[in-house]
């Protein structure tokens, strides 16, 4: 039979190891999900990719004042894949030093646009949105204007050069 | 509060079934490994799960995303738990059995659980050599060559084991996704339906306990002996932890098939069943592979109804204890003898060939760092991975439309074993930055690379016809040598080696014939 005193040790004991198997629990749990969440959350720190200059032909394929479409090879990073995406651009020069890049994804859904050369407008095809040449929205639902890029003339060889 | 989600989930009856069990007295510290066995699972469990956010199942991709795995902010910590993790449960595992063992705890009721651990055992084995494959590199790719070479002497129907096993015809992507599927799906489920077997089975006849009963009350589970678990499972897991970062789970070069200096090494709890097969060649090897292996496993199979009595004390079981001890003393020995015979995985090329330090002269002069830098259009080759094989990276170098259409100057006519040393330098680089050469190596490496290398070996590396001309300089001083290479059959009528001496400039002659003067 258990004298009172004994009991109470034995609960008191209860109460320590009860407190230290949670504390050790909790803390394995914590330390094993901080971990496992800094894994899953944070994949892109390792590559940052970048904009680079890209060759898109010269100046003897395109005729000023009229977008010609160029397609690139873009390498890209993505995660463990490095892909060579294909990006089209239309070119617009001016005849002379100027040269503007075009983006042809359209800016409202992502679709992408051709230039229909009799109306002179770039149209899309998904929702009827309709640019201008050099690129302004002139009806439909698209948000802004096609995306720009960068882009210049090499004045040794006359070569385009855009960035992306 | 707690009464009312008590009275919908009921969760104190649950609490209490989970927890309250009763132990016999004298439960004590040898009957925490069950536990330890389950926290290190959970881990595997945990940080497998989220290995497969990153990781890609394909031969062309599967190293590239572990190398992605390891630079990620805890990505080394992680593949390193779940990578050290698995020796980990392998001693655990080999601990909880022989304290079964020594503890006669598989006796009556108990037989089925003990069954249904060996099965446990068993998964865990397949969770280890599946596993062994994925990061897809030399180590992963040979290491199941062997297997499944060694699954093809399976009595009656070998070659059925072993096409189940690869899948397709050759060892590739069909093998791949097979053993990634077993892995984290097949395998995965199998554990935990028998987990929760073992489990359900332990509580049903409750634990063995001491050998000897002790006098005393019996004590619940929670906090009693579960204060002896934790605190086992936290110095194990502290001790994992302190593994995974102190050491990088090693990442070999990618699996190369035609690779034939390559020798494969098995992680180490299989190195003795590896050694084993060394005793036995020839049409003996079935008495290594399966026979011995098939005894011990029947042995432990049989093992509560070889050994009957109600005795449970190890010290009143003389007997048995002597015959667990010599197995478990021929398994330490031939894992030892495993571990001294095979080659420490560095020795394999430590240091730059001839040919890899020429590859870099090649990889210069055709201009691959025109696009292949920082800022170029493609990736620097030096890092890079060299997953490609020969014949992709000959198309390579010798087509570049074929690569990037429009963003290449015309193709330059690359030799065949240029790109080979090419392809050498890239994979040597890709794992060890350039140390820089002397200049006369630097000058060699590219004629050798080019033309001595289809007959002549140096250091290992290169053809069998010639001669090896490791040590060139013992027999023959600078001026003979140069007189043979421009023309053999001046020195010996009998050559069979063409002449050189109207492909080589003269001071590449020089170079080369002072350079092999100086091999002794």
């Amino acid at each position: 039979m258990p004298s009172s005193s004994d009991s109470s040790s034995l609960r008191g004991r209860r109460r320590t190891l009860a407190i230290f198997v949670n504390t050790a629990i909790a803390c394995i749990g914590g330390a094993l999900t901080a971990l496992v969440g800094a894994f899953a959350l944070r994949p892109q720190s390792g590559a940052a990719a970048g904009a680079r200059w890209f060759r898109a032909g010269t100046t003897e394929d395109l005729k000023p004042d009229e977008p010609v479409p160029r397609v690139l090879a873009v390498s890209r990073v993505d995660g463990w894949y490095r892909e060579r995406a294909r990006q089209t651009v239309f070119l617009v020069w001016d005849g002379d030093r100027t040269i503007r890049a075009l983006s042809a994804t359209c800016t409202h859904l992502g679709c992408q646009v051709r230039w229909d050369a009799p109306a002179k407008k770039f149209r899309c095809p998904c929702h009827g949105g309709v640019y201008g040449p050099d690129g302004a929205v002139v009806e439909g639902p698209p948000p802004r204007p096609l995306d720009t890029i960068e882009a210049r003339i090499d004045p040794k060889n006359q070569t385009v050069l855009v960035r992306i | 509060m707690k009464d009312w989600l008590d009275a919908r989930i009921g969760y104190r009856e649950a609490a209490h079934v989970m927890l309250d069990e009763p132990l016999p007295p004298g439960t004590g510290w040898f009957f925490t490994l069950g536990s330890v066995l389950l926290g290190l699972l959970s881990v595997q469990l945990l940080t497998g799960a989220f290995l497969t956010l990153y990781y890609a199942p394909t031969p062309d991709h599967a190293y590239d995303s572990v190398r992605f795995i390891t630079s990620l902010p805890a990505g080394r910590i992680v593949r390193g738990l779940h990578h050290y993790g698995a020796s980990f449960l392998v001693v655990a595992l080999a601990l909880h059995m022989l304290r079964v063992i020594a503890f006669g705890s598989y006796k009556p009721p108990r037989e089925v659980t003990w069954l249904s651990g060996l099965v446990l055992l068993a998964l865990v084995l397949a969770f280890a050599l599946t596993g062994y494959l994925l990061p897809w590199d030399q180590r992963a790719y040979w290491a199941t060559v062997v297997t499944i070479n060694i699954s093809q002497l399976t009595p009656l129907g070998g070659e059925i084991v072993a096409g189940i096993l690869r899948g397709g015809a050759t060892i590739g992507a069909l093998t791949l996704t097979r053993w990634y599927a077993a892995h984290v799906i097949f395998l995965p489920a199998a554990l935990v339906v028998l987990v929760v077997a073992h489990l359900f089975l332990m509580r049903r006849h409750g634990i063995s306990g001491p050998v000897r009963s002790h006098t005393g009350p019996s004590q619940a589970f929670y906090p009693f002996q579960a204060s002896r678990d934790v605190t086992v499972v936290t110095v194990v897991l502290i001790a994992l932890l302190v593994w995974a970062w102190r050491g990088v789970p090693a990442l070999e070069a990618p699996a190369d098939p035609t690779d034939a200096t390559y020798v494969p090494r098995p992680e180490w709890y299989f190195l003795g069943l590896f050694q084993l097969l060394k005793y036995f060649p020839g049409k003996w090897e079935v008495v290594g592979a399966m026979v011995i292996p098939g005894i011990a496993a029947g042995f432990l199979a049989l093992l509560p109804w070889i050994d009957r009595g109600p005795e449970r004390d190890p010290r009143k079981r003389r007997r048995l204890m002597t015959v667990v001890a010599i197995g478990v003393a021929g398994v330490g020995l031939l894992t030892t003898l495993g571990w001294r015979d095979s080659p420490a995985s560095a020795a394999v090329g430590d240091t730059w060939t001839l040919r890899e330090i020429g590859g870099r002269a090649f990889v210069q002069k055709a201009a691959c760092s025109k696009c292949h830098s920082e800022d170029g259009v493609a990736d620097p080759l030096e890092g890079m991975a060299a997953t490609r094989t020969l014949e992709w990276i000959g198309g390579h170098v010798a087509d570049p439309e074929m690569i990037a259409p429009g963003l290449r100057e015309a193709p330059t006519v690359v030799h065949e074993r240029e790109a080979a040393a090419m392809v050498a330098y890239v994979r040597r680089a890709s794992r060890q930055p350039y140390p820089g050469f002397p200049e006369q190596v630097e000058t060699v490496g590219p004629i050798f690379a080019r033309y001595c290398v289809g007959c002549h070996k140096i250091e290992g590396d290169g053809g069998t016809e010639g001669p090896d001309l490791t040590h060139a300089g013992e027999k023959h001083d600078a001026a003979t040598l140069r007189r043979w290479i421009v023309d053999p059959e001046l020195v010996d009528p009998d050559a069979d080696m063409p002449s050189f001496g109207d492909r080589l400039s003269a001071a590449q002659l020089d170079a080369i014939s002072a350079y092999l003067a100086a091999r002794k």
